[in-house]
């Protein structure tokens, strides 16, 4: 036995290594062909000048997409939306999905059927939110939010076509079809809470606020880590319901990083400048995550 | 410091009863114990007292003040819990300081009240620590202490000993005795373990399918049991009991059954003279079995013969299953007892200790 050295691995388990190997060699090739292959070819793309306006003056470009990008003011005010946007949901996402999951912790009557309404948004395609929200909901006097605004005597409002008004829209509708994510995630985490440190919180705190304050909350913090970096990656590159809702307009009043770098790409056909752009918003998503899973592991 | 009034208590969870006409008084400074199998009803009756769960009819009283509709954080007790309750993202001084925080205690007069607690409880080395890094016992001490530091009318004991080993149980039974001895404070202890009931109540409470069965001191409910119920539920190893005939022979009663003819000693007949020719339940405590050869005898012995089974060495005594005919017998006997399996033996019962039952009801005759 002692002659055995103990990295030297058995016939059978090499034999088992090779079965592994060929039976997600399939998967792992598709998977390379539809993620990393599209992401190589994006870095690449961005160092060329790629103007299907100007074929002629492609070619290797080097930096100067990166450059031109600093000097470029629809960038940083796309750069601005991006922050805006994505702050703004996320919180409105958190803060409205823990309050509704604290209310359906506690229970009452006929919240089985309310459970299944309040998540119905995040089942619906972007795209299909993006134009219903358009169509049913902010339509001029037609549309449900805009006949609301004028019963309650706020008077109709340019939802979509002010400019101000176009990034309120968009964000409503994103915090409308993902806040149910983060109701489902908060509720799952309160019921996994153990009960017994709940009791005794009845009897030691003054009011339901404390009691959520500083006993709940921190039990749930994890959660609501998860929840903001999860809706933070994918606020950051929202599009499908800005595209359908406002196409990034009125102007430029919602394009947002992502929707900068389609309509670079493929309405002005500048695919190396939108390739860097992509590239930075990669880079940008990564980044911030990486930031918010070291918070989190610090805490 | 208050006592603890429940009168005409019940709790149905929907239709189902769980608690049943629940009436006790509990006095101001007693450790009362409730006791019963799991089901029985008794941690339903302590929340009740805490107010996590709402009455469905009667009342609860702790000091004079009717509790029904008191929020219980206004209660003024201090609950312990099964599996300790603690705040798991807080230290253990935060955990103890918790509730006087709440309360806007200054902040000087919360680290003394620590202080004072935690060296009562020898916990002072872990105020730093939190729940997750201490031991089982080491969470029960914060736990207690976590309650005692509020100082509270009533202390109620929701299982807290039934997550630790055997060794530190039997040693945390005593300290929470001793805590007890030293504040006072009326007390209400819920176990499913007869012996920690025993062992700890100045009274015990009885409980099966939500009904109290017996309320008394421990020695008189081991000695006395009222029913088929505490009898059987209180002792271990558990009464014998023997499905057996009251019988006329000549001038003296005896208990019949197949293989066995105990007679009933002339002091007790009386009780059971209207049961003659009636069927009755024996109730025989293991310790009232003794070998027929042993010299401590007295006059009220009945013997039998029966096959040793198994013989169950416990260091103090020894555990002897014996059986006759149908009937299986456990009895308790002098550990250097020497007995072998497949041995016919004679043994003798004390019959002025027996216990006799009625079959129907399972009330206590004698």
């Amino acid at each position: 036995m002692d002659n055995m050295a103990p990295s030297k691995k058995a016939g059978f388990q090499k034999e088992r290594e090779r079965f592994g190997y060929a039976m997600v060699s399939p998967s792992m090739v598709f998977l390379i062909a539809v993620t990393t292959l599209p992401l190589v070819s994006l870095l690449a793309m961005s160092f060329f000048r790629i103007d299907l306006t100007s074929p002629m003056d492609n070619g290797w470009a080097g930096v100067e997409n990166y450059t031109e990008i600093i000097k470029d003011h629809r960038f940083w005010h796309s750069m601005r939306l991006t922050a805006v946007y994505t702050t703004v949901t996320v919180v409105l996402q958190v803060m409205i999905g823990l309050a509704l999951a604290m209310a359906f912790f506690r229970g009452f009557r006929g919240q089985g059927a309310m459970r299944v309404s309040v998540l119905l948004p995040m089942i619906l395609a972007p795209v299909v939110v993006g134009l219903s929200w358009r169509t049913l909901i902010l339509t001029p006097e037609y549309g449900i939010l805009d006949y609301l605004s004028i019963l309650m005597g706020f008077g109709s409002k340019p939802w979509l076509v002010h400019p101000s008004w176009a990034l309120v829209s968009v964000i409503l509708i994103h915090t409308w079809q993902w806040t149910p994510f983060a109701f489902l995630v908060f509720l799952a985490s309160l019921n996994a809470m153990p009960l017994e440190p709940l009791e005794a919180a009845l009897l030691d705190t003054r009011n339901s606020w404390q009691r959520f304050r500083f006993v709940i909350l921190p039990m749930i913090r994890p959660a609501v880590y998860i929840v903001i970096i999860i809706r933070t990656m994918v606020a950051l590159r929202a599009f499908a319901a800005i595209f359908s809702a406002t196409g990034g307009g009125p102007g430029t009043a919602t394009e947002i990083l992502n929707l900068y770098a389609y309509r670079v790409s493929f309405n002005s056909l500048n695919l190396g400048y939108g390739a860097a752009l992509g590239t930075l918003l990669l880079l940008l998503t990564v980044g911030i995550s990486m930031v918010f899973f070291r918070m989190r592991k610090a805490n | 410091m208050a006592e603890v009034i429940l009168r005409n208590v019940c709790k149905l969870f929907g239709k189902v009863p769980v608690v049943r006409d629940f009436s006790l008084n509990i006095a101001d400074g007693e450790f009362l114990v409730l006791v019963g199998p799991s089901g029985c009803g008794k941690s339903t009756t302590l929340r009740l007292v805490a107010g996590l769960e709402s009455l469905s009819s009667g009342e609860i009283y702790i000091g004079d003040r009717l509790v029904n509709d008191i929020h219980p954080r206004d209660r003024d007790i201090a609950m312990v819990f099964q599996n300790y309750a603690l705040y798991p993202q807080m230290t253990v001084y935060d955990n103890m300081a918790f509730s006087l925080k709440m309360r806007k205690v200054p902040k000087r007069e919360i680290d003394q009240a620590i202080r004072r607690t935690s060296e009562l409880l020898r916990i002072d080395q872990l105020l730093d620590r939190k729940p997750g890094q201490l031991s089982g016992g080491q969470r029960q001490r914060v736990a207690l202490g976590r309650s005692i530091i509020r100082n509270p009318h009533v202390f109620l004991f929701d299982e807290p000993l039934s997550n630790l080993d055997a060794k530190l149980r039997i040693a945390m039974r005593a300290e929470l005795l001793e805590l007890h001895q030293r504040l006072m404070t009326t007390a209400i202890y819920v176990t499913h373990d007869q012996l920690e009931a025993m062992t700890m109540g100045d009274r015990i409470v009885v409980m099966n399918e939500g009904v109290i069965q017996q309320v008394d001191h421990p020695e008189t409910v081991y000695d006395h049991p009222v029913n088929l119920f505490v009898a059987g539920f209180i002792g271990s190893p558990s009464m014998n009991f023997l499905d057996c005939r009251i019988l006329q022979n000549g001038d003296s009663l005896c208990a019949a059954t197949d293989g066995l003819r105990l007679k009933i000693p002339a002091g007790k007949q009386a009780r059971v003279q209207s049961y003659v020719g009636r069927d009755a339940v024996l109730g025989i405590r293991p310790e009232h079995i003794g070998l027929a050869s042993d010299p401590a005898r007295c006059d009220c012995l009945a013997g039998f013969t029966a096959v040793v089974r198994v013989v169950e060495s416990a260091g103090s005594e020894k555990i002897v299953h014996a059986r006759v005919e149908d009937h299986s017998l456990v009895a308790r006997l002098d550990p250097h007892t020497r007995l072998k399996t497949g041995e016919t033996v004679e043994f003798a019962v004390r019959m002025e200790t027996v216990h006799i039952f009625d079959k129907v009801t399972g009330q206590t005759l004698m």
